[in-house]
């Protein structure tokens, strides 16, 4: 199958500190892979360098067939990179549909507005219902869907999701998986999807990457990491 | 036709000001001197507005972008006074030098500095400021401390009433205009997806940066655009109304203090925002000093601390909401 992203022996980190220590990993075209590990392991920083908010020390990233180490943010989201991160972001004294709006800022992405909007709301009949309320004033969940909402905007190739399902009710937790396996089953898109949440990835993901301390520390199957007990109870916690 | 007027609305009072100003300043006998003092503030807010108010980054070596270009007249005039048939056009050559300079500077500057975020960036910019005095002074480029007096080349090129015309109304004049074409810049960047950019970048740069906006592009755009401003100010303002340069008056960072402060007493990023400061900047600032010399900033600052604690988005935020529903929204943004 045919590679979206594909990560190798990537290090970066924040000053002198270093974060991440070579990890590898691919992302293949129409699945959910899913990054798990606990909190301060370095998942995020994988994500932000991959989408080139921190600058990589070491190692290469692709994008398809394309190198796109050193690429600047705004293009890679202009080839068809989309980050939902983490703590939302959004414009709080905007309304819904303004937030959306601003994610088809990109000229490509304000060709397909349209019909990038009629996606996210039929995703999200929420986001529709509440287009003219203001951002900052919904509940957390709904601004974990605008978040994402928003990244969809852009018209991406690959979304990247940073936790979430971070802070969410456990009944709206279910529903946002629920929604990611619909983007993959019903839009065809490729999700790398980065969770604490394991037992909730583990069942939405088609591949699983444990990270530690830095680096891969396991992969494969969910049901492979769900039938190795070393995995589960050093890594995941369950 | 009037959908597209509409766009344009917003400056009628920005301009109804300047030339009420102007008329004032003219036609009542004396006040000239303060009219040229509140269209100084004015234009400086309003370049200041352009970085400061519409990305959010606290640029504090602002003044050094004046201070250039008031070297850059300041250059033209005295490496060119031998050119005698060159006329009024060493001044326009001494704007180009102005405007030259203040973007060799703010490329220099931004491209380093606005790698910066937030704290970081504003400390980074005091340093551009004191060392550009320093290096001058220390290294003695264009005369060092001494400075550079060019009153008598003035007066040679253009003749002493011209001269004196120039540096005692001329001047302001050229300073209104600046105000007035920073303004329609300010409108136009707003308007245009730039302003989209820079008000999603001041609101929350990952975001932006999510969004697949060029952060450091849109960024770099505003100051140079601002600092370019500030120089032809600084030409126009202190090399032609003072015809001298001395290297600690033109890097006081006074004054980026006081444009700071114009710009949040208005409203940052918005349009008339920097007009009302200016104002009620210039105001104060001149009738304290003559009621109450000396004691003028005791008394102004608890006026800013009352202004910016009832009004915290600044006399338009508070104007914008009064006004959000009526017709007069479309003036006042």
């Amino acid at each position: 199958m045919y590679k979206v992203l594909t990560v190798k022996d990537l290090e970066s980190g924040y000053g002198s500190m270093q974060v991440l220590w070579k990890p590898s990993l691919q992302v293949k075209e129409g699945t959910i892979t899913s990054l798990l590990g606990p909190n301060g392991v370095g998942k995020s920083t994988l994500l932000v360098t991959v989408f080139g908010s921190i600058e990589p020390w070491n190692g290469r990233i692709y994008f398809g067939d394309q190198d796109v180490t050193n690429l600047p943010s705004h293009k890679k989201v202009e080839m068809g990179l989309a980050l939902a991160p983490e703590g939302k972001h959004l414009f709080p004294k905007m309304s819904v549909y303004e937030n959306l709006s601003m994610g088809a800022y990109r000229k490509k992405a304000l060709a397909h507005k349209e019909e990038s909007l009629k996606l996210v709301y039929t995703l999200f009949p929420r986001l529709k219902e509440r287009k003219n309320q203001m951002a900052g004033s919904m509940s957390g969940g709904e601004q974990q869907m605008l978040t994402i909402g928003r990244a969809l905007m852009t018209k991406p190739r690959l979304i990247m999701l940073d936790e979430p399902s971070q802070g969410l009710a456990p009944k709206l937790v279910g529903e946002v998986f629920e929604t990611i396996k619909k983007m993959k089953e019903e839009i065809g898109l490729t999700i790398l999807l980065v969770e604490q949440n394991a037992s909730a990835s583990l069942d939405a993901a088609d591949y699983v990457y444990i990270m530690h301390e830095g680096l891969i520390k396991a992969e494969g199957k969910p049901e492979e990491i769900k039938g190795s007990p070393e995995i589960r109870e050093a890594y995941l916690g369950m | 036709m009037k959908k597209k007027l509409i766009k344009f609305y917003p400056l009628i009072p920005v301009f109804t000001v300047y030339i009420l100003l102007f008329f004032i300043g003219k036609n009542v006998p004396g006040m000239w001197q303060l009219v040229a003092m509140l269209l100084f503030y004015c234009a400086l807010g309003q370049a200041f507005n352009i970085f400061l108010g519409m990305t959010g980054y606290v640029d504090f070596g602002y003044v050094a972008f004046m201070g250039v270009g008031t070297y850059g007249m300041a250059l033209a005039i005295t490496r060119l006074a031998s050119i005698e048939e060159l006329g009024i056009g060493i001044i326009v050559a001494g704007f180009a030098l102005a405007l030259l300079m203040s973007t060799l500077l703010s490329l220099a500057v931004g491209a380093v500095a606005l790698r910066l975020r937030g704290a970081y960036f504003a400390i980074a910019t005091i340093g551009v400021n004191e060392g550009l005095r320093f290096l001058i002074e220390g290294a003695r480029i264009w005369n060092g401390s001494e400075g550079l007096i060019f009153v008598s080349d003035i007066n040679n090129i253009l003749g002493r009433d011209t001269a004196d015309a120039l540096m005692t109304f001329w001047a302001d004049v050229m300073v209104l205009v600046i105000a007035a074409l920073a303004a329609v810049v300010t409108l136009y960047y707003m308007r245009s997806k730039i302003g989209y950019a820079l008000t999603a970048l001041r609101e929350d740069e990952d975001a932006a940066k999510v969004m697949g906006i060029n952060v450091t592009k849109y960024k770099i755009i505003a100051f140079i655009t601002s600092s370019c401003f500030a120089g032809l100010i600084g030409a126009a303002s202190w090399a032609l109304k003072t015809p001298y340069v001395f290297p600690p008056e033109v890097f006081e960072i006074q004054y980026t203090i006081e444009a700071i402060i114009i710009v949040l007493l208005g409203g940052a990023g918005t349009l008339l925002g920097p007009v009302a400061g200016g104002l009620i900047y210039g105001i104060s600032k001149y009738y304290l000093a003559v009621y109450v010399p000396g004691f003028q900033l005791l008394i102004f600052a608890p006026i800013i601390i009352v202004i910016i604690t009832l009004f915290p988005e600044g006399i338009l935020g508070m104007l914008k909401n009064r006004f959000q529903n009526t017709g007069l929204a479309h003036f006042i943004i």
